[in-house]
Protein backbone atom coordinates (compact mmCIF):
# COMPACT_ATOMS: atom_id res chain seq x y z
CA UNK A 1 0.00 0.00 0.00
CA UNK A 2 1.37 3.55 -1.00
CA UNK A 3 -0.15 6.82 0.91
CA UNK A 4 1.98 9.91 -0.06
CA UNK A 5 0.52 13.43 2.01
CA UNK A 6 -0.56 16.38 0.62
CA UNK A 7 2.02 18.52 2.51
CA UNK A 8 4.80 16.83 0.70
CA UNK A 9 7.80 18.56 -0.20
CA UNK A 10 7.66 17.62 -3.84
CA UNK A 11 6.10 19.09 -7.09
CA UNK A 12 3.33 16.66 -7.77
CA UNK A 13 3.01 18.85 -10.72
CA UNK A 14 6.31 17.53 -12.15
CA UNK A 15 6.05 14.37 -11.48
CA UNK A 16 6.82 11.52 -13.93
CA UNK A 17 6.36 8.03 -13.28
CA UNK A 18 9.54 5.82 -13.30
CA UNK A 19 10.53 8.38 -16.09
CA UNK A 20 13.81 9.75 -14.69
CA UNK A 21 16.95 8.11 -13.55
CA UNK A 22 17.51 8.94 -9.94
CA UNK A 23 19.74 8.42 -7.06
CA UNK A 24 17.72 6.40 -4.90
CA UNK A 25 19.56 5.83 -0.81
CA UNK A 26 17.69 2.55 0.90
CA UNK A 27 18.29 2.74 4.65
CA UNK A 28 17.18 -0.91 5.46
CA UNK A 29 18.60 -3.03 8.14
CA UNK A 30 17.30 -6.30 6.67
CA UNK A 31 19.39 -7.40 3.74
CA UNK A 32 16.94 -9.42 2.28
CA UNK A 33 14.08 -6.25 2.10
CA UNK A 34 17.17 -3.67 0.74
CA UNK A 35 17.98 -6.82 -1.82
CA UNK A 36 14.33 -6.61 -3.48
CA UNK A 37 14.34 -3.16 -3.01
CA UNK A 38 17.75 -3.29 -4.93
CA UNK A 39 16.75 -4.92 -7.42
CA UNK A 40 13.50 -3.87 -8.47
CA UNK A 41 14.83 -0.27 -8.60
CA UNK A 42 17.69 -1.49 -10.00
CA UNK A 43 15.55 -2.76 -12.94
CA UNK A 44 14.34 0.87 -13.54
CA UNK A 45 17.91 1.72 -13.79
CA UNK A 46 18.10 3.65 -10.43
CA UNK A 47 21.23 4.61 -8.97
CA UNK A 48 20.90 2.76 -5.59
CA UNK A 49 23.02 3.64 -2.26
CA UNK A 50 22.61 1.20 0.56
CA UNK A 51 22.97 2.07 4.47
CA UNK A 52 22.00 -0.81 7.04
CA UNK A 53 21.76 1.72 10.43
CA UNK A 54 20.39 5.25 10.86
CA UNK A 55 24.03 6.45 11.34
CA UNK A 56 25.44 5.25 7.83
CA UNK A 57 21.91 6.14 6.40
CA UNK A 58 23.19 9.92 7.67
CA UNK A 59 26.13 9.66 6.62
CA UNK A 60 25.28 8.71 3.29
CA UNK A 61 23.06 11.13 2.65
CA UNK A 62 25.29 13.95 3.48
CA UNK A 63 28.02 12.42 1.13
CA UNK A 64 25.64 11.65 -1.67
CA UNK A 65 22.63 14.18 -1.64
CA UNK A 66 20.08 11.03 -2.83
CA UNK A 67 17.01 12.60 -5.04
CA UNK A 68 14.98 10.51 -2.94
CA UNK A 69 15.47 8.60 0.72
CA UNK A 70 13.39 5.47 1.64
CA UNK A 71 13.76 4.84 5.27
CA UNK A 72 12.78 1.80 7.26
CA UNK A 73 11.35 3.14 10.69
CA UNK A 74 12.73 0.21 12.81
CA UNK A 75 16.61 0.56 12.37
CA UNK A 76 18.95 -0.97 14.79
CA UNK A 77 21.24 1.92 16.10
CA UNK A 78 18.49 4.97 15.88
CA UNK A 79 15.11 4.68 15.08
CA UNK A 80 13.57 5.99 11.66
CA UNK A 81 11.04 8.29 13.08
CA UNK A 82 14.75 9.98 14.78
CA UNK A 83 16.69 9.65 11.33
CA UNK A 84 13.67 11.60 9.26
CA UNK A 85 13.62 14.37 11.97
CA UNK A 86 17.66 14.66 12.18
CA UNK A 87 17.27 14.45 8.07
CA UNK A 88 14.58 17.38 8.10
CA UNK A 89 17.26 19.77 10.12
CA UNK A 90 20.09 19.79 7.72
CA UNK A 91 19.85 22.73 5.21
CA UNK A 92 21.20 20.46 2.17
CA UNK A 93 19.00 17.36 3.06
CA UNK A 94 15.73 18.81 4.48
CA UNK A 95 13.71 19.15 0.52
CA UNK A 96 14.77 15.51 -0.37
CA UNK A 97 11.92 13.60 -0.41
CA UNK A 98 11.80 10.66 2.25
CA UNK A 99 9.44 7.66 1.99
CA UNK A 100 9.07 5.58 4.70
CA UNK A 101 8.85 1.69 4.55
CA UNK A 102 7.64 -0.15 7.06
CA UNK A 103 6.03 -2.83 8.60
CA UNK A 104 3.72 -1.22 11.29
CA UNK A 105 0.64 -1.41 11.43
CA UNK A 106 -1.51 0.87 8.40
CA UNK A 107 -2.62 3.81 10.54
CA UNK A 108 0.46 3.85 12.92
CA UNK A 109 2.56 4.18 9.99
CA UNK A 110 0.70 7.18 8.49
CA UNK A 111 0.58 8.96 11.57
CA UNK A 112 4.33 8.35 12.08
CA UNK A 113 5.34 9.14 8.56
CA UNK A 114 3.13 12.14 8.16
CA UNK A 115 4.29 13.78 11.88
CA UNK A 116 8.14 13.21 11.50
CA UNK A 117 7.75 14.81 7.79
CA UNK A 118 7.87 11.64 5.26
CA UNK A 119 6.47 12.54 2.06
CA UNK A 120 4.61 9.23 2.13
CA UNK A 121 4.78 5.87 3.30
CA UNK A 122 5.17 2.07 1.99
CA UNK A 123 3.94 -0.72 4.05
CA UNK A 124 6.01 -3.69 3.73
CA UNK A 125 6.04 -6.52 2.71
CA UNK A 126 6.43 -4.29 -0.68
CA UNK A 127 4.91 -5.76 -3.54
CA UNK A 128 7.44 -6.16 -6.00
CA UNK A 129 4.89 -5.47 -9.24
CA UNK A 130 4.06 -1.80 -8.45
CA UNK A 131 7.11 -0.88 -5.99
CA UNK A 132 8.94 1.02 -8.94
CA UNK A 133 5.65 2.84 -10.00
CA UNK A 134 5.56 3.69 -6.26
CA UNK A 135 8.87 4.99 -5.72
CA UNK A 136 8.40 7.25 -9.37
CA UNK A 137 5.42 8.79 -7.50
CA UNK A 138 8.17 10.83 -5.17
CA UNK A 139 10.72 11.29 -8.14
CA UNK A 140 10.24 14.77 -9.72
CA UNK A 141 11.26 15.74 -13.10
CA UNK A 142 13.86 18.28 -13.43
CA UNK B 1 11.89 -34.07 2.55
CA UNK B 2 10.29 -33.49 5.72
CA UNK B 3 8.71 -30.21 6.43
CA UNK B 4 10.66 -28.38 9.01
CA UNK B 5 7.66 -27.81 10.99
CA UNK B 6 6.58 -31.54 11.40
CA UNK B 7 9.99 -31.93 12.91
CA UNK B 8 10.71 -32.81 16.63
CA UNK B 9 12.40 -30.09 18.21
CA UNK B 10 15.76 -31.16 21.16
CA UNK B 11 15.16 -27.73 22.58
CA UNK B 12 18.31 -27.29 24.93
CA UNK B 13 19.21 -24.24 26.97
CA UNK B 14 22.37 -22.76 27.62
CA UNK B 15 23.22 -19.30 29.17
CA UNK B 16 22.96 -16.17 27.64
CA UNK B 17 26.67 -15.44 28.92
CA UNK B 18 27.51 -18.06 26.87
CA UNK B 19 27.44 -16.65 23.46
CA UNK B 20 28.75 -13.11 22.45
CA UNK B 21 26.87 -10.28 21.61
CA UNK B 22 27.34 -10.52 17.97
CA UNK B 23 25.36 -13.46 17.79
CA UNK B 24 22.73 -11.98 20.27
CA UNK B 25 21.80 -9.43 18.12
CA UNK B 26 22.01 -11.93 15.49
CA UNK B 27 19.87 -14.10 17.04
CA UNK B 28 17.43 -11.58 18.26
CA UNK B 29 17.06 -9.67 14.88
CA UNK B 30 16.09 -12.96 13.94
CA UNK B 31 13.23 -13.24 16.19
CA UNK B 32 11.86 -10.14 15.08
CA UNK B 33 11.73 -10.20 11.64
CA UNK B 34 8.25 -10.60 11.35
CA UNK B 35 6.96 -8.91 14.96
CA UNK B 36 4.62 -6.80 15.02
CA UNK B 37 6.24 -3.72 16.34
CA UNK B 38 9.74 -3.81 14.65
CA UNK B 39 12.62 -3.24 17.37
CA UNK B 40 15.95 -4.43 15.84
CA UNK B 41 18.95 -3.68 17.43
CA UNK B 42 22.86 -3.06 16.52
CA UNK B 43 25.38 -5.09 18.91
CA UNK B 44 26.02 -1.53 20.72
CA UNK B 45 22.19 -0.99 21.38
CA UNK B 46 21.97 -4.94 23.03
CA UNK B 47 25.00 -4.12 25.05
CA UNK B 48 23.36 -0.99 26.62
CA UNK B 49 19.92 -3.04 27.24
CA UNK B 50 21.76 -5.32 28.77
CA UNK B 51 23.57 -2.82 31.07
CA UNK B 52 20.51 -0.40 31.77
CA UNK B 53 18.23 -2.85 32.64
CA UNK B 54 20.46 -4.93 34.52
CA UNK B 55 19.88 -8.09 32.28
CA UNK B 56 21.76 -11.43 33.88
CA UNK B 57 23.16 -12.48 31.07
CA UNK B 58 23.96 -16.43 33.27
CA UNK B 59 20.05 -16.14 34.05
CA UNK B 60 19.09 -15.65 30.26
CA UNK B 61 18.97 -18.33 27.82
CA UNK B 62 19.41 -19.46 24.11
CA UNK B 63 17.16 -22.23 23.17
CA UNK B 64 19.44 -24.62 20.92
CA UNK B 65 18.73 -27.48 18.45
CA UNK B 66 22.17 -28.65 17.78
CA UNK B 67 24.16 -25.70 16.75
CA UNK B 68 20.80 -24.42 15.68
CA UNK B 69 19.80 -21.63 17.59
CA UNK B 70 15.39 -21.16 18.10
CA UNK B 71 14.99 -18.57 20.58
CA UNK B 72 16.38 -16.41 23.18
CA UNK B 73 14.96 -14.77 26.24
CA UNK B 74 16.44 -13.01 28.62
CA UNK B 75 15.92 -12.32 32.74
CA UNK B 76 16.61 -8.70 34.51
CA UNK B 77 17.16 -9.22 38.15
CA UNK B 78 17.18 -6.67 41.09
CA UNK B 79 16.54 -6.65 44.57
CA UNK B 80 13.89 -9.27 45.43
CA UNK B 81 12.35 -8.71 41.21
CA UNK B 82 13.05 -10.17 38.38
CA UNK B 83 11.76 -9.25 34.36
CA UNK B 84 11.14 -11.23 31.55
CA UNK B 85 12.40 -9.12 28.50
CA UNK B 86 13.05 -9.62 24.72
CA UNK B 87 11.91 -13.21 24.40
CA UNK B 88 11.10 -14.43 21.33
CA UNK B 89 11.67 -17.41 18.70
CA UNK B 90 12.55 -17.79 14.97
CA UNK B 91 9.79 -17.66 12.69
CA UNK B 92 10.34 -21.44 11.58
CA UNK B 93 10.44 -23.04 14.97
CA UNK B 94 7.61 -21.32 16.93
CA UNK B 95 5.00 -24.23 17.77
CA UNK B 96 7.33 -26.68 19.38
CA UNK B 97 7.16 -25.54 22.75
CA UNK B 98 10.23 -23.72 22.50
CA UNK B 99 8.62 -20.65 24.27
CA UNK B 100 7.26 -22.19 26.76
CA UNK B 101 10.74 -24.13 27.58
CA UNK B 102 12.46 -20.40 27.69
CA UNK B 103 9.73 -19.19 29.61
CA UNK B 104 9.99 -22.20 32.05
CA UNK B 105 13.56 -21.43 32.57
CA UNK B 106 13.57 -17.83 33.32
CA UNK B 107 10.82 -18.72 35.86
CA UNK B 108 13.12 -20.88 37.47
CA UNK B 109 15.87 -18.58 37.33
CA UNK B 110 14.39 -15.94 39.00
CA UNK B 111 13.31 -18.34 41.97
CA UNK B 112 17.12 -19.46 42.10
CA UNK B 113 17.93 -15.95 42.28
CA UNK B 114 15.46 -15.47 45.09
CA UNK B 115 13.19 -12.94 43.44
CA UNK B 116 9.98 -12.66 45.02
CA UNK B 117 7.94 -11.68 41.58
CA UNK B 118 8.62 -11.57 38.01
CA UNK B 119 7.05 -8.94 36.11
CA UNK B 120 7.17 -8.79 32.26
CA UNK B 121 5.36 -7.14 29.32
CA UNK B 122 3.62 -7.91 26.08
CA UNK B 123 2.65 -5.87 23.67
CA UNK B 124 -0.90 -5.80 22.99
CA UNK B 125 -2.91 -8.22 20.63
CA UNK B 126 0.47 -10.47 20.76
CA UNK B 127 -2.15 -13.23 21.40
CA UNK B 128 0.24 -16.07 21.59
CA UNK B 129 2.44 -14.35 24.28
CA UNK B 130 -0.26 -13.05 26.47
CA UNK B 131 -1.92 -16.29 26.51
CA UNK B 132 1.49 -18.12 26.87
CA UNK B 133 1.93 -16.33 30.29
CA UNK B 134 -1.60 -16.34 31.46
CA UNK B 135 -0.84 -20.03 31.34
CA UNK B 136 2.26 -19.56 33.31
CA UNK B 137 0.36 -18.06 36.04
CA UNK B 138 1.03 -14.28 35.16
CA UNK B 139 -2.08 -11.75 35.95
CA UNK B 140 -2.54 -8.90 34.51
CA UNK B 141 -1.31 -5.27 36.14
CA UNK B 142 -2.35 -2.56 33.84
CA UNK B 143 -1.95 -1.27 29.84
CA UNK B 144 0.91 1.35 29.02
CA UNK B 145 1.53 3.39 26.13
CA UNK B 146 4.45 4.19 23.78
CA UNK B 147 4.69 7.97 22.87
CA UNK B 148 6.70 9.83 20.45
CA UNK B 149 6.91 13.21 19.56
CA UNK B 150 8.53 14.74 16.39
CA UNK B 151 10.45 17.79 17.11
CA UNK B 152 9.29 21.83 17.90
CA UNK B 153 8.18 24.03 20.14
CA UNK B 154 4.55 23.37 21.93
CA UNK B 155 1.61 24.42 19.43
CA UNK B 156 -0.30 25.17 22.47
CA UNK B 157 -0.25 27.43 25.30
CA UNK B 158 0.81 26.48 28.80
CA UNK B 159 0.18 28.88 31.98
CA UNK B 160 2.79 30.66 33.29
CA UNK B 161 5.14 28.94 36.07
CA UNK B 162 8.03 29.76 37.96
CA UNK B 163 10.62 26.33 37.23
CA UNK B 164 13.58 25.40 38.96
CA UNK B 165 16.23 23.48 36.82
CA UNK B 166 17.41 20.74 39.29
CA UNK B 167 21.04 18.87 39.02
CA UNK B 168 21.21 15.35 38.92
CA UNK B 169 21.35 15.02 42.65
CA UNK B 170 18.38 16.50 42.63
CA UNK B 171 16.49 14.75 39.89
CA UNK B 172 17.30 11.28 41.85
CA UNK B 173 15.86 13.38 45.17
CA UNK B 174 12.68 13.27 42.61
CA UNK B 175 12.74 10.01 41.97
CA UNK B 176 12.50 9.08 45.70
CA UNK B 177 9.14 11.10 45.71
CA UNK B 178 7.42 9.62 42.74
CA UNK B 179 4.00 8.27 43.94
CA UNK B 180 3.27 5.57 41.17
CA UNK B 181 4.79 2.61 40.72
CA UNK B 182 7.11 2.21 37.87
CA UNK B 183 7.41 -0.14 35.10
CA UNK B 184 10.98 -1.43 35.01
CA UNK B 185 12.02 0.43 31.95
CA UNK B 186 11.68 3.70 34.11
CA UNK B 187 12.25 2.30 37.62
CA UNK B 188 14.96 4.59 39.34
CA UNK B 189 17.99 1.92 38.81
CA UNK B 190 16.90 2.27 34.57
CA UNK B 191 17.43 5.66 34.64
CA UNK B 192 20.34 5.61 36.44
CA UNK B 193 22.11 2.89 34.52
CA UNK B 194 20.91 5.24 31.50
CA UNK B 195 22.17 8.10 32.21
CA UNK B 196 21.93 12.01 30.95
CA UNK B 197 19.05 12.57 32.98
CA UNK B 198 18.26 15.66 33.73
CA UNK B 199 14.57 17.37 35.56
CA UNK B 200 13.06 20.66 36.66
CA UNK B 201 10.54 21.49 39.25
CA UNK B 202 7.91 23.92 38.37
CA UNK B 203 5.32 26.24 40.79
CA UNK B 204 2.14 28.19 38.46
CA UNK B 205 0.72 31.27 39.96
CA UNK B 206 -1.96 29.31 41.72
CA UNK B 207 0.14 27.74 44.54
CA UNK B 208 0.10 24.31 41.59
CA UNK B 209 3.54 21.90 41.64
CA UNK B 210 4.81 19.36 39.71
CA UNK B 211 8.09 18.17 38.67
CA UNK B 212 9.81 15.78 35.72
CA UNK B 213 12.51 13.72 35.66
CA UNK B 214 14.02 12.97 31.76
CA UNK B 215 16.58 11.64 29.72
CA UNK B 216 18.62 13.80 27.26
CA UNK B 217 20.67 12.76 24.44
CA UNK B 218 21.77 14.03 21.44
CA UNK B 219 19.54 12.95 19.21
CA UNK B 220 16.12 12.12 21.33
CA UNK B 221 14.68 12.87 24.89
CA UNK B 222 12.74 10.38 26.43
CA UNK B 223 12.21 8.22 29.92
CA UNK B 224 10.21 10.73 31.00
CA UNK B 225 8.72 10.94 34.77
CA UNK B 226 6.15 13.26 35.48
CA UNK B 227 4.36 13.88 38.96
CA UNK B 228 1.83 16.50 40.29
CA UNK B 229 2.08 17.32 43.34
CA UNK B 230 -0.02 19.47 44.12
CA UNK B 231 -3.21 20.81 42.32
CA UNK B 232 -4.78 19.94 38.71
CA UNK B 233 -2.40 16.95 36.52
CA UNK B 234 -4.27 18.92 33.53
CA UNK B 235 -2.98 22.28 34.14
CA UNK B 236 0.49 21.39 35.94
CA UNK B 237 1.12 18.72 33.34
CA UNK B 238 0.65 21.15 30.78
CA UNK B 239 3.09 23.36 32.06
CA UNK B 240 6.00 20.84 32.60
CA UNK B 241 5.57 19.25 28.97
CA UNK B 242 5.24 23.05 27.32
CA UNK B 243 8.56 23.70 29.03
CA UNK B 244 10.45 20.66 28.24
CA UNK B 245 9.55 21.32 24.78
CA UNK B 246 10.41 24.86 24.90
CA UNK B 247 13.84 24.33 25.97
CA UNK B 248 14.57 21.42 23.94
CA UNK B 249 12.55 21.58 20.40
CA UNK B 250 15.21 20.09 18.13
CA UNK B 251 14.68 16.72 19.80
CA UNK B 252 12.34 14.03 18.45
CA UNK B 253 10.79 12.24 22.15
CA UNK B 254 10.14 9.00 23.07
CA UNK B 255 8.41 7.70 26.43
CA UNK B 256 7.60 4.23 26.95
CA UNK B 257 5.24 2.30 29.91
CA UNK B 258 3.61 6.21 30.87
CA UNK B 259 -0.12 4.04 32.05
CA UNK B 260 -3.11 4.57 30.67
CA UNK B 261 -4.60 5.27 33.12
CA UNK B 262 -1.85 8.62 34.48
CA UNK B 263 -3.60 11.37 34.67
CA UNK B 264 -0.79 13.63 32.66
CA UNK B 265 -1.68 11.13 29.36
CA UNK B 266 -4.49 13.86 27.87
CA UNK B 267 -1.44 16.65 27.91
CA UNK B 268 0.85 14.52 26.18
CA UNK B 269 -1.43 14.14 23.58
CA UNK B 270 -2.41 17.82 23.27
CA UNK B 271 1.25 18.30 23.23
CA UNK B 272 1.43 16.10 19.56
CA UNK B 273 2.32 12.67 21.29
CA UNK B 274 1.69 10.16 19.33
CA UNK B 275 0.71 6.61 20.43
CA UNK B 276 2.65 4.03 18.94
CA UNK B 277 1.59 0.72 20.88
CA UNK B 278 0.10 -0.53 23.71
CA UNK B 279 1.87 -2.96 26.31
CA UNK B 280 0.16 -5.25 28.86
CA UNK B 281 1.84 -5.08 32.34
CA UNK B 282 2.04 -9.03 34.11
CA UNK B 283 3.32 -10.29 37.19
CA UNK B 284 3.38 -13.27 38.82
CA UNK B 285 4.49 -14.37 42.37
CA UNK B 286 7.15 -16.53 43.11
Amino acid sequence: MLYWFRNATRDLSKKSVGAKISKILIVEDNHQNALLMKRVLGARHHQIIHAEDGESGLQAAVEEIPDLILIDLGLPDIDGQTLVAFIKRVPELKNIPIVAVTAWPEETAREMAQAYGCDGFISKPINTRTFSDQIGEFITAD
Amino acid sequence: MMPIDDHERNIDLIPASAFSFEELTDAYNHTRVDYMVPMPMNVNKLREYVDTYDVDMDASAVAVDGYEVLGLGMLGIRQGRAWITRLGVIRRNRRHGTGQAIAAHLVEQALQKGSDYIILEVIKDNTPAHNLFLKFGFKETRDLVVLRRPPGPPKIEAPAAEIIPMRYSGALDLLDRRVTTPSWLDEKESLINAGNLEAFHLTLADGSQGWMVYQNTVFQLGRIVIQTDKGDPINVGRALVHHLHSKHRAQDTKTENLPLTDPHLPVFRQMGYLEMFQRIEMVRSL
